[in-house]
C-alpha cells in the first residue's frame, strides 16, 4: 500500500492526475479494487457470500447443499458444514459471527453454530423452497422469505415461528431487518415492496412503482433510511421510503433474470457494488450514480457481492460455470 | 271337514255350506263359530282352518310345524304326519318363501280377515297357496306352477321373503335359501369349518340391490378351498386388493343407474369364455381357475383348484407383478392429479427425481461392451457396472496418484501466508490459559477459607457452656406476638420459630429433587455434592451436602453443646470471643456452621465451574488448530493467490 501510495503522489506532482492538491478527494473518486484471492472449494454454483460482523470469516452457501467458511483475511478455507438435502439458496450471520442461519430448497432453515460446525435447530414450516434469510440486529429472530410467498419470523432460542405474514403474490426474493431492528422489509417478484413492523407483523408501507418490474432484491442503508432496491430490469434505486420516493438509480449492468445481492459499500468511499449477468461486478459512486469500477475475473455470472465491514475488502461469487469465490480490495 | 276336508275341491265348498246355516259369515274350527281374529292354523289335507286355543296349539309351536294335519285327517290316513321344521331351514324356508312364492295380496280372496293375520300363522300359507293354484276363487295373478309342488314347499311361514335394510327380498340372490360353500365368506363360517371372523352372508347370497358393494359376488372372491397354510403367499392379499377397485368402478356404475349395477354383478358368472370384460384391474385369478369355476364347477368339492398349488410359484412372479403394477397405477393417477395444482417447478422437480430413479436401472441392462473404461493408472479395463474403475485397486491407484501430484502444492500454498485463523486461535489458547490460572488461584484460597472454617467451628466446640444475662432477656420478650412460617403458613410462637421454619422449609424442599445423572468425580474436593443416588429417577442428588434438606438430617443437638459462633463488632470485626449460649437456645446463631460453611462450598463450585468452562474453550480452539489444514482440507479447495505481496487483506493499522 505504501508504495502505491508514492506513485500516485508522484504522478501527481508531474501533472497527470487531475486535483493533485487534495489527495483525500481524489482517492474517493475511484476505488481500485483488485484480485487478491481465488477461492476455489465448492463443486456447484455458489448463491450467497456474507462476511461476518466481526469481520473474521466469509460464509458462502452453494448449490452442493454445502456452506464453506473460509478466512476473510487470508481467504483460508476454514471448515464445512453439512446438513442440507437440497441446494441452499442463502446465508446469513448472528451479530456475534458465532452462529449462522442458512435457507434451503428443502423447505427448511437451519441455524449452525459455526465454532463447533454443528447444526444447532432446523426451522420448519415452509410449503416451498426458501429463498432469503436474515437475523435481526439483537439476533434472537431469523427472518425468512420463501416461495411459498410468505415470510416467517422465527425464534431463534426455540426454533418455533412466531409470525407469518402472508406478504406477497409471488415468490419473496429479498427480506432484511433495519439497523435497530424494528422494521422489515420484504421484495418480491410481484414487484411490490413492503415494510412491516417487526413486533406486530402489520404492515407499514407498500412501495410500488410505475411499472412493477419484479424485484430481485432489497436492503436497508445502514443508517436505515433508506432502501437499496434491485429490479429485474437491469436497475438499481436507492429509495427513501418515509417519504416514498426513488431518490437515485444505477444502471449500466445486466440483471434480468437471477437474484442478484447488491450492498454499501462504506468502510472507503461511499459506493454501491453489485454483481452482474455479464461476468463483472460493479461499483457505482453512490452520490454520483456513476460507474467507478468494473471488476473482471469471473466466468459466469456473479451472483452474489459482499463488503468487508471494516476493511476494504469485497468478496463475490459466481455460478455454476465458475464455482468461485474471488476476494477484492482496495485501497480507498 | 268330513267329506270335503280330503277332497281337493275348493274348500269354499266347505264354507258355503256353512252358509247354508243361514250366516254369511264362514265359520271354522272344531267349535264352528266364524270367529277368525285369533290365531288359527290351516289342515294341510282338508284345508280347514283351526282356532289355536280350540285344538291347543299356540302360535309359537305352530313356527315349528311344517305340515299339519287336523286330527280327524290323521285318523283318516295314517300316512299323514305333522313334519316339523328345523330350526335353521325354517329360517331359509322363509326366507326363500319370500322370495319364490308370491305374495298374498290378500284383497281379491274370499277369506277376509285372516288375510293380514296370513303372514304368520303357520300353514296358512300353503293351504292359501294350493287355493291360489286352483286358482278360482281368487283373481290373485300368481303362476300357480311353482306354489304346489313337494309337500316339503309347503313351507308354514308366508311365501314372501322378508325384505330388510340389505336384502330387497326379489333378486336372485335373496332367492337363494343355500350356501354356496365355496365362497370366502362361506368358507369362514363355522359350518364349512372357518374361523367365523368375517362373519357375512354367502357371497351369492348378498343381494344385489342393497347388500354392501365389497360383499357382493366377484368371480374374483371366490378362491381355491385350500386350506389357508397351503396359500400361497401372493393369492391371498388378492381379493383385498381387487374388492375396493372393482367395487369402485361398481359404485361408479351405481352413480347413473342404479339398475346398472345389478346387471353388472349379474354379468361375471355369465362371461364365462372371455375373461377380458372385467378391468384389468379385476385381477383374474389364473385361467384354470377362472373356467373351473364358469363351468360351475363350484359344486365340486375343491378338487379343482387343489392342484394349483403346483402351479402356484410359477404364477406367483406374475400375479405379483401385476398387483405392483396397479399399485403403482393408482399411485401416479392420484400424483397426476396434484401436479396440476402444483407449480411448475414443483413437477420438474418430481420428474427431475423419477428419473433419477430410472437411471439406476438401465445402467443395470447395460451390457459388458458398452461400459466405460477404468480410470485406473494405466488401465485398459472395463470398469464394474456402477463404478468408474473395475477394482479397487485402480481406485486406491489413482487417489494415490492424486494426492502425490496435488498436495505439496497445495500444502506450499497454504505455507505461503500465514493463516490468520490459526494465531487467533494461539492468542486464544494464552487467554484461556491465563485465565484458567486464576481460576487455580481462586480455589486454593477457597480451600484455605475452608479449612480455616472448620478450624473454628472446632474450636468453638471445645467452649464450656456459660449461661448469661441475654438468654433470658431473649425470653421474656416476644412471647405475645405470633410469627407466621413462611413455607407453611401457620402461626407460631416466636420462640420456636427459627427451627419451625427451617423444618418446614427442609419438608417442602425434600419433596423435590434436583441431580444429575453422574455422579461427581472431581480430584481435590473434599466435600461439595450431596450425591446421594436416586434409583427411582437414576440421578444423584446434586444440592450442596452441607445444605440439602432431603439427604442429610441436622444431628440431634446434645443439651451442653455450645453455639461457637465467633462473635463480631459492628459485622466485620472479629473479637476472637465465640457465643457460649447453649446451641438449643441461641436463636441468633441459629445453624450457623451451616450456613457458613455452604458460603464456602458455592464458592468452590462457583470456581469449578469456570474451570470447567474454560476447559471446554481450551479443547475446542485445539480441535480447530487441529483439524485445519488437513488432507481432505488441502485436496478438496484452494486458495489462489494473485497478489504475492498481498498475504493478508487487513489493513496495517489493525495488525
Amino acid at each position: 500500500m505504501g508504495t502505491k501510495e508514492a506513485g500516485d503522489a508522484r504522478a501527481a506532482e508531474l501533472g497527470l492526475l487531475p486535483s493533485s492538491t487534495n489527495p483525500n478527494k481524489q482517492m474517493s473518486e475511484k476505488p481500485n479494487y483488485a484480485l487478491k484471492f481465488t477461492l476455489v472449494g465448492h463443486t456447484e454454483a455458489v448463491s450467497s457470500v456474507k462476511f461476518s460482523p466481526n469481520g473474521e470469516w466469509l460464509a458462502s452457501s452453494s448449490a452442493d447443499k454445502v456452506i464453506i467458511i473460509w478466512g476473510a483475511y487470508d481467504g483460508k478455507y476454514e471448515k464445512t458444514l453439512h446438513g442440507h438435502n437440497l441446494e441452499i439458496s442463502d446465508v446469513a450471520w448472528s451479530s456475534d459471527s458465532s452462529r449462522l442461519v442458512s435457507a434451503s430448497d428443502d423447505k427448511t432453515l437451519k441455524i449452525w453454530d459455526v465454532r463447533s460446525g454443528k447444526c444447532l435447530k432446523t426451522l420448519k414450516g415452509h410449503s416451498n423452497y426458501v429463498f432469503c434469510c436474515n437475523f435481526n440486529p439483537p439476533s434472537n429472530l431469523i427472518i425468512s422469505g420463501s416461495f411459498d410467498e410468505s415470510v416467517k419470523i422465527w425464534e431463534v432460542k426455540t426454533g418455533k415461528c412466531l409470525k407469518t405474514l402472508s406478504a406477497h403474490s409471488d415468490p419473496v426474493s429479498a427480506v432484511h431487518f433495519n439497523c435497530s431492528g424494528s422494521l422489515i422489509v420484504s421484495g418480491s417478484y410481484d414487484g411490490v415492496c413492503r415494510i412491516w413492523d417487526a413486533a406486530s407483523g402489520q404492515c407499514l408501507k407498500t412501495l410500488v412503482d410505475d411499472d412493477n418490474p419484479p424485484i430481485s432484491f432489497v436492503k436497508f442503508s445502514p443508517n436505515g433510511r433508506y432502501l437499496l432496491i434491485a429490479t429485474l430490469d437491469n436497475t438499481l434505486k436507492l429509495w427513501d421510503y418515509s417519504r416514498g420516493r426513488c431518490l437515485k438509480t444505477y444502471t449500466g449492468h445486466k440483471n434480468e433474470k437471477y437474484c442478484i445481492f447488491a450492498n454499501f459499500s462504506v468502510t472507503g468511499g461511499k459506493w454501491i457494488v453489485s454483481g452482474s449477468e455479464d461476468n463483472l461486478v460493479y461499483i457505482w459512486n453512490l452520490q454520483t450514480k456513476e460507474i467507478v469500477q468494473k471488476l473482471q475475473g469471473h466466468t459466469d455470472v456473479v451472483i452474489s457481492a459482499a463488503c468487508h465491514p471494516t476493511e476494504n475488502i469485497i468478496a463475490s461469487a459466481a455460478l455454476g460455470n465458475d464455482k468461485t469465490i474471488k476476494l477484492w480490495m482496495s485501497n480507498y | 271337514m268330513e267329506g270335503d276336508g280330503s277332497d281337493p275341491e275348493p274348500p269354499d265348498a266347505g264354507e258355503d255350506s256353512k252358509s247354508e246355516n243361514g250366516e254369511n259369515a264362514p265359520i271354522y274350527c272344531i267349535c264352528r263359530k266364524p270367529d277368525i281374529n285369533c290365531f288359527m292354523i290351516g289342515c294341510d289335507n282338508c284345508n280347514e282352518w283351526f282356532h289355536g286355543d280350540c285344538i291347543r296349539i299356540t302360535e309359537k309351536m305352530a313356527k315349528a310345524i311344517r305340515e299339519w294335519y287336523c286330527r280327524e285327517c290323521r285318523e283318516k290316513d295314517p300316512k299323514l304326519e305333522i313334519r316339523y321344521r328345523h330350526k335353521k331351514s325354517r329360517e331359509r324356508d322363509s326366507n326363500e318363501r319370500d322370495g319364490s312364492e308370491p305374495r298374498d295380496e290378500g284383497g281379491g280372496r274370499k277369506r277376509p280377515a285372516p288375510d293380514p293375520d296370513l303372514q304368520r300363522r303357520a300353514g296358512s300359507g300353503t293351504g292359501v297357496g294350493a287355493m291360489l293354484a286352483r286358482g278360482s276363487a281368487s283373481p290373485h295373478k300368481s303362476s300357480p306352477q311353482p306354489l304346489v309342488a313337494t309337500p316339503s314347499q309347503h313351507h308354514q311361514q308366508q311365501q314372501q321373503i322378508k325384505r330388510s335394510a340389505r336384502m330387497c327380498g326379489e333378486c336372485e340372490a335373496c332367492r337363494r335359501t343355500e350356501d354356496c360353500g365355496h365362497c370366502d365368506f362361506c368358507r369362514d363360517m363355522k359350518k364349512f369349518g372357518g374361523p367365523n371372523k368375517i362373519r357375512q352372508k354367502c357371497r351369492l347370497r348378498q343381494c344385489q340391490l342393497r347388500a354392501r358393494e365389497s360383499y357382493k359376488y366377484f368371480p374374483s372372491s371366490l378362491s381355491p378351498v385350500t386350506p389357508s397354510e397351503s396359500l400361497p403367499r401372493p393369492r391371498r392379499p388378492l381379493p383385498t386388493q381387487q374388492q375396493p377397485q372393482p367395487s369402485q368402478k361398481l359404485g361408479r356404475i351405481r352413480e347413473d343407474e342404479g339398475a346398472v349395477a345389478s346387471s353388472a354383478v349379474k354379468e361375471p358368472p355369465e362371461a364365462t369364455a372371455t375373461p377380458e370384460p372385467l378391468s384389468d384391474e379385476d385381477l383374474p385369478l389364473d385361467p384354470d381357475l377362472y373356467q373351473d369355476f364358469c363351468a360351475g364347477a363350484f359344486d365340486d368339492h375343491g378338487l379343482p383348484w387343489m392342484s394349483d398349488t403346483e402351479e402356484s410359484p410359477f404364477l406367483d412372479p406374475a400375479l405379483r407383478k401385476r398387483a405392483v403394477k396397479v399399485k403403482h397405477v393408482k399411485r401416479r393417477e392420484k400424483k397426476s392429479e396434484k401436479k396440476k395444482e402444483e407449480r411448475y417447478k414443483r413437477h420438474r422437480q418430481k420428474q427431475k427425481h423419477k428419473d433419477k430413479w430410472k437411471h439406476p436401472e438401465r445402467a443395470d441392462a447395460k451390457d459388458p461392451a458398452s461400459l466405460p473404461q477404468c480410470l485406473g493408472p494405466g488401465c485398459v479395463r472395463p470398469a464394474q457396472p456402477g463404478s468408474k474403475y473395475c477394482s479397487d485397486d485402480c481406485g486406491m491407484k489413482l487417489a494415490a496418484n492424486r494426492i502425490y501430484e496435488i498436495l505439496p502444492q497445495r500444502i506450499q500454498q497454504w505455507q505461503q501466508s500465514p493463516c490468520i485463523a490459526e494465531e487467533h486461535g494461539k492468542k486464544l489458547l494464552e487467554r484461556i490459559r491465563r485465565e484458567q490460572q486464576s481460576a487455580r488461584t481462586r480455589l486454593q484460597e477457597m480451600e484455605r477459607r475452608f479449612h480455616e472454617l472448620e478450624a473454628i467451628i472446632l474450636r468453638a466446640k471445645q467452649q464450656a457452656v456459660r449461661e448469661d444475662e441475654e438468654s433470658n432477656e431473649g425470653d421474656s420478650d416476644d412471647t405475645d406476638l405470633q410469627i407466621f412460617c413462611v413455607s407453611c403458613g401457620h402461626p407460631i410462637n416466636p420462640r420456636v420459630a427459627l427451627r419451625h421454619m427451617e423444618r418446614c422449609y427442609a419438608k417442602y424442599e425434600s419433596q423435590t429433587s434436583f441431580g444429575s445423572m453422574y455422579p461427581t468425580r472431581i480430584e481435590g474436593a473434599t466435600r461439595l455434592f450431596c450425591d446421594v443416588y436416586n434409583p427411582q429417577s437414576k440421578t444423584y442428588c446434586k444440592r450442596l451436602q452441607v445444605l440439602c434438606p432431603e439427604h442429610s438430617r441436622d444431628p440431634k443437638v446434645p443439651a451442653d453443646e455450645v453455639c461457637g459462633c465467633p462473635l463480631v463488632r459492628d459485622v466485620f470485626e472479629l473479637t476472637g470471643d465465640f457465643c457460649r449460649l447453649p446451641k438449643r437456645q441461641c436463636n441468633r446463631h441459629y445453624c450457623w456452621e451451616k450456613l457458613r460453611r455452604a458460603e464456602v462450598d458455592l464458592e468452590r463450585v462457583r470456581v469449578w465451574y469456570k474451570l470447567d468452562e474454560l476447559f471446554e474453550q481450551e479443547r475446542n480452539v485445539r480441535t480447530a488448530m487441529t483439524n485445519r489444514a488437513g488432507l481432505l482440507a488441502l485436496m478438496l479447495h484452494q486458495t489462489i493467490q494473485h497478489d504475492p505481496l498481498t498475504t493478508d487483506l487487513r489493513s496495517s493499522a489493525d495488525r
